[in-house]
């Protein structure tokens, strides 16, 4: 048995060596994994991305969306292929609906001189009007920027450290899940940050993922954020771009639903871009074959690349004119 | 005091009106804010009104400091209280440990300890065993409660319907989440004030050890047990007007102690049913009849169980929808013990792929069964404190329930914040 005083001098020392240990696992974590900083892992992901590799001041076009997003639209292949895009990042976020896409361009203000957004989205975004929670803008900014107050930058790590296992089952589980390009959950961006899956009709989606097509609900908040987002956009004097990207074409055949609910969201788009001048990429127009598809509305790297192409030209288009 | 005093002399008003002023004062401010929306809901349901809810948000904590402003209130008329420093008071009914979730304070176990001179100094040992019980509150919290939370949501809020299996998982999960929650809270409270050098009373005793539910509500949130007693049951007349007006008071009590807990009827179909329990085992008291110790823990685990449901439940809807489930809900058996009990499969019970809410069964049943084991078998925290030394294992213990500090992701609140 201790002295009381013995004790609690033992005892906080043990304290200090846990909390510097779980400091020295973050910080070599932080260099390998995405901190934990908000609650979606590709976000994280993209924000440490831009935090190491990106220029903010030199990016021009922004692209957002969910998966239909990151996986469809190649900013590479937008820098190439358009004279107009010169730096080009992708901010898209899995499973993001537009009013989560809508917070997402909050981040926005930390690329300056921004001239472009594309937002590459499928009807199937459209039904839920759910938000983030605890998402903080002005924190996420100053991060990509690398201009993080010293105790804003300890409260980012220190949250990690209160994520201890959350970050270990990061780590274990991050080569495995996210750093495989021929899966759903892969992170491994390209130099704009997007995702080329290396997915293809040969390995089979099984399935609803293939063959069912998505209900044709669309909610009427999810076109107020398009109102809201291409009015911001126009406001500050940036060209707002509507992808709305390809759908497997045997689905549309198949399902006179499907061909109904791309044909009301195009509708609906472009009688909102009436108003805020956005500009309606309409993409079923373009045939492309199962093999370019990774999904019923995703595409793979050959899918996204002739996508991709299709938007430089409206770009193109668009702003010769201007 | 001295105000009231003046107001005593100014006005002449008697004590009686004092109190009735003070207690109408606070019992106004809780219905306000607690309940105004519960009661428009029903004027617009009863009278076919369509007003507008007011969706008032909530001050921290005044279910509990309004209770313990009326407790001082009764005792100063009693002629009861000693202490009548202001600042004390207002110690007394913020003091940031217990203020947001309980355990409910008595003025007369807590301000005498501010004047105590020796309380203002360190005090190691005081310290060492606040770290230990704040450490141990804070291991059920987050690592306990928090785990079981993600399955009661899941029964609760997420499905539309449970086959048996499930719901009982769903309403076990909130039982344990419950009494870990909440416990771990008050273990933390008492953890911080020893920092202080005050001892906070205790608010939990193992109840799921209980074998009736009278033993029950004395290990089961202790403090509100007392001042339902001191402070309802008895002004109400007790036991001492006979039977009939002692089960009416006792079913009065926890009708009130229900509702005290939340604006919903759930809330009163708890509070109704720990009422009927306690009036029944009054009766079989009464009776003389007896119970194997058992059977009676079997009962009354179970019994607490199902009225959780109603706790737990955002409406009736949902809490009909979990106990459909765990009385006729679809039986199926996980693979598991499919294997081992061949019987239930010409019981006509289904085997295998017993859940599509729920993971990996051995994971689960793991958790339960150390669950079961930490509530029935091992000593509570208030039994843990008693034994207590500054040695090796103690700051082994307090080192090892430290590191949930490092598991907090599963962010929620505690669930004794919204009361």
């Amino acid at each position: 048995m201790f002295q009381a005083k013995t004790y609690i001098k033992l005892l906080f020392f043990f304290f200090f060596l846990l909390a510097m240990i779980s400091v020295g696992y973050v910080y070599d974590f932080s260099k390998k994994y995405p901190l934990p900083i908000t609650n979606r892992i590709s976000l994280d992901a993209k924000l440490m991305f831009i935090k190491n590799k990106i220029n903010p001041d030199e990016i021009d076009t922004l692209i957002v969306g969910s998966s239909i997003g990151l996986n469809n639209v190649l900013g590479s292949v937008l820098e190439e292929a358009s004279s107009k895009v010169k730096h080009a990042i992708n901010l898209s976020v899995y499973e993001a609906t537009t009013l989560e896409v809508e917070q997402l361009l909050k981040l926005a203000d930390a690329f300056p001189n921004l001239k472009r957004i594309i937002y590459s989205t499928q009807y199937s975004d459209f039904p839920h009007a759910k938000k983030y929670q605890d998402f903080h803008p002005k924190l996420y900014r100053k991060y990509m920027r690398n201009e993080l107050s010293l105790s804003k930058a300890f409260k980012v790590y220190f949250n990690a450290c209160n994520n201890l296992l959350f970050c270990y089952e990061r780590a274990k589980s991050w080569e495995e899940k996210h750093m495989k390009d021929d899966q759903f959950t892969y992170l491994g961006f390209d130099h704009t940050g997007s995702v080329p899956l290396e997915i293809y009709r040969k390995e089979k989606v099984k399935g609803g993922r293939w063959s069912a097509p998505h209900p044709g609900i669309m909610h009427g908040e999810s076109f107020a954020a398009v109102h809201r987002m291409s009015k911001q956009a126009a406001q500050k004097g940036i060209k707002f771009y509507l992808a709305h990207q390809h759908y497997r074409e045997p689905l549309v055949k198949k399902y006179p639903k499907v061909e109904g609910a791309l044909n009301y969201f195009d509708r609906k788009i472009e009688k909102i871009f009436q108003e805020t001048h956005g500009v309606l990429i309409a993409l079923q127009r373009v045939h492309l074959s199962d093999d370019y598809h990774a999904d019923r509305s995703h595409l793979n790297r050959k899918g996204a690349t002739i996508i991709s192409k299709e938007i430089a030209k409206v770009i193109e288009r668009t702003e010769s004119k201007e | 005091m001295q105000l009231a005093n003046t107001i005593h002399h100014r006005l002449k008003l008697s004590p009686k009106i004092l109190l009735t002023i003070g207690i109408t004062f606070n019992l106004l401010l809780l219905g306000y804010f607690k309940y105004m929306d519960f009661f428009i809901q029903n004027f617009n349901r009863v009278f076919h009104g369509d007003i507008p809810l007011w969706h008032i948000a909530l001050p921290l904590a005044i279910s509990f400091y309004t209770f313990q402003q009326i407790a001082y209130l009764v005792d100063s008329y009693r002629k009861e209280t000693k202490e009548y420093d202001f600042l004390n008071y207002t110690l007394f009914v913020t003091f940031f440990p217990q203020l947001i979730a309980g355990p409910i304070v008595h003025h007369s176990e807590m301000m005498p300890q501010f004047n105590v001179l020796r309380n203002t100094f360190k005090h190691y040992g005081n310290i060492a065993l606040g770290l230990f019980i704040f450490s141990m509150g804070l291991f059920k919290k987050v690592i306990i409660a928090d785990t079981f939370a993600v399955w009661a949501t899941q029964g609760f809020d997420v499905a539309t319907s449970l086959n048996m299996l499930e719901a009982w998982v769903t309403s076990l999960s909130y039982t344990f989440q419950l009494y870990f929650d909440f416990s771990g809270y008050t273990d933390m409270a008492i953890g911080i004030a020893l920092l202080f050098n005050i001892k906070l009373p205790m608010n939990f005793f193992s109840p799921y050890k209980a074998s009736n539910i009278q033993e029950f509500w004395r290990r089961w949130h202790i403090t509100l047990s007392h001042f339902l007693k001191e402070y309802i049951y008895i002004p109400l007349g007790g036991n001492r007007k006979g039977e009939i007006r002692t089960y009416t008071n006792l079913f009065a009590t926890f009708l009130l102690g229900g509702i005290w807990h939340g604006a919903g009827w759930t809330f009163v179909i708890w509070g109704a049913l720990h009422g009927m329990a306690l009036v029944v085992h009054r009766a079989w008291q009464k009776l003389g009849l007896r119970m194997p110790m058992f059977f009676g823990w079997i009962l009354t685990f179970f019994f607490i169980n199902i009225a959780w449901v109603f706790f737990r439940a955002l409406n009736l809807e949902s809490a009909l929808k979990v106990l459909k489930g765990m009385f006729f809900g679809e039986m199926r058996i996980p693979a598991l013990l499919g294997e081992y009990f061949s019987a239930v499969k010409t019981l006509g019970f289904q085997v295998g792929n017993w859940s599509k809410l729920y993971g990996s069964e051995t994971y689960m049943g793991l958790w339960f069964l150390a669950v079961f084991i930490i509530v029935l078998f091992l000593p509570n925290s208030m039994q843990l404190k008693e034994k207590f030394k500054t040695n090796a294992l103690y700051m082994l213990l307090t080192v090892c329930f430290s590191l949930s500090i490092f598991m907090l992701y599963r962010k929620s609140e505690f669930i004794y914040f919204n009361f």
